[in-house]
């Protein structure tokens, strides 16, 4: 193999390819503990990572904290001796419970984004757990960075930058969106690897940058390789494999779209998203007022919001696909097979 | 003044506007165009000024400059 491994914090990975975090139980242990084995960075995804225990609906905050220390015992049980991490939106209402859990857990690294992580840093010192941030401007990086240094004398120990062309939530509004050319990731990168590299100056410490959103071949990871980036996260294609932890329905969407069918919404987190358009997308705006069982996002606003988002991505997740979307980057209509992660690294790598 | 006037200096700073379209009633994010990265700056510009922290649960409640202001004042007479 021609990439070089990829250290974040004290940890390397052989492989410089993070598998993003993808909720809701879209990677969890299978998936992510399948690409740990490859000797890339697998990634659970810790939103409503507790679906699966007996008293979800009864005290939703217990137990996605039960789920997320199972989700992550398991990994690492599986894992091969590899390196994983979990992503944790900081838009979460219980955020900063669900990473003392992480850190108590001893995962490797935890990944934030959907918000800025101002006081990460805090959560993790003296232990061997990195905090990567995940921006989508250098202006945030910059800010995150300065404000990481001034107050805990840290500095990231990698930052993922994710363009507009990614899968979930994105950091840009409905209009840059529309403006593709003047928000292309690699610009971006360029800007953040600047800052990354004024950080170090005055760290003294490397900030690996990590490119995200459309990322398809080994070509395109080169690519970025080339600029400068020390690896790539991607989410659309890791979606598409066998050890997947969606349902075959929600990977069937994927093999059945085309381009046409990938589409802007303003999602309930107040971010727009990037997702396969079905029944349930159509029909929005029909239905009558959702009841509020979670309240586990920040920034939703159940009086308003025209749907419960949880329980779409859950009914997503779980096959109900008549109830529900799947989130998708913008490549998804290139999709036209499931292959092992394997496969799919060997692929990527070889 | 002083505090309004040290805090339209950080304004003027990070915000395309100029010190005289700032008043007492300006509302951050409506009025002066502030998004959530900018309050963050302006907090952190705040805290190394009056040599202070700010909790993020108070930003939260920061709406407009009087807030800031207000929010200032009490802290400082506590100093
Ligand atoms: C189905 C799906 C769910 C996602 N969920 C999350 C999430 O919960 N948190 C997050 O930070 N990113 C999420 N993402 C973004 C991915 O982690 C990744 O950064 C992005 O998809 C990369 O772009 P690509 O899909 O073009 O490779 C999600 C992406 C997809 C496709």
């Amino acid at each position: 193999m021609e990439f070089k491994p990829l250290i974040i914090g004290n940890h390397t990975a052989a492989v410089p390819i993070i598998q993003g975090g993808m909720g809701v139980g879209i990677s969890l242990s299978g998936l992510a503990s399948a690409v740990s084995r490859q000797g890339a960075i697998g990634v659970i995804s810790a939103i409503e990572i507790g679906m699966d225990e007996p008293d979800y609906r009864q005290n939703k905050r217990k137990a996605n904290i039960q789920g997320l220390r199972n989700e992550i015992r398991r990994t690492r049980a599986l894992a091969d001796g590899g390196v994983f991490g979990v992503n944790i939106m900081a838009a979460i209402n219980n955020y900063e419970e669900m990473v003392r859990t992480a850190v108590e857990e001893e995962v490797d690294i935890i990944i934030v984004g959907a918000g800025l992580p101002l006081n990460l840093p805090g959560f993790v010192r003296g232990t061997n757990t990195a905090v990567v941030p995940i921006v989508s401007s250098a202006k945030a990086f910059q800010l995150i960075g300065r404000k990481w240094a001034r107050d805990f004398g840290y500095s990231p120990d990698a930052v993922i930058v994710e363009g507009p062309l990614a899968g979930g939530h994105l950091g840009f509004s409905r209009s840059q969106l529309e403006r593709l050319d003047e928000n292309r990731l690699e610009n971006i990168v360029i800007d953040v690897l600047t800052e990354a590299q004024r950080f170090e100056d005055s760290s003294g410490r490397p900030i690996p940058v990590i490119a995200a959103g459309g990322i398809w071949d080994k070509e395109d990871i080169k690519r970025f390789i080339n600029l400068g980036c020390q690896g790539v996260q991607m989410g659309t294609r890791f979606v598409a494999t066998f050890e997947c932890d969606a349902s075959d329905e929600f990977k069937e969407a994927y093999l059945d779209a085309d381009e046409d069918d990938v589409l802007i919404i303003t999602s309930p987190v107040g971010m727009p998203g990037r997702v396969i358009r079905g029944s349930f997308i159509d029909s929005l705006g029909e239905g009558e007022k959702i009841k509020c069982r979670y309240n586990c996002l920040k920034t939703c606003n159940p009086a308003e919001a025209p749907y419960c988002i949880a329980d779409a991505l859950i009914n997503a997740k779980t096959g109900n696909m008549d109830k529900g979307f799947a989130f998708c980057g913008a490549n998804v209509g290139r999709v036209d097979r499931i292959v092992s992660v394997k496969e799919l690294i060997r692929e990527l790598t070889q | 003044m002083a505090i309004l006037d040290d805090l339209k200096d950080i304004i003027v700073d990070i915000l395309d506007v100029q010190a005289q379209e700032i008043t007492e009633e300006s509302k951050l994010v409506e009025d002066l165009k502030a998004d959530s990265l900018d309050i963050v700056e302006m907090l952190m510009q705040i805290e190394d000024k009056f040599g202070l922290q700010i909790p993020e649960s108070t930003a939260e409640d920061f709406k407009t400059v009087k807030d800031v202001v207000d929010y200032l004042e009490k802290r400082l007479q506590e100093k």
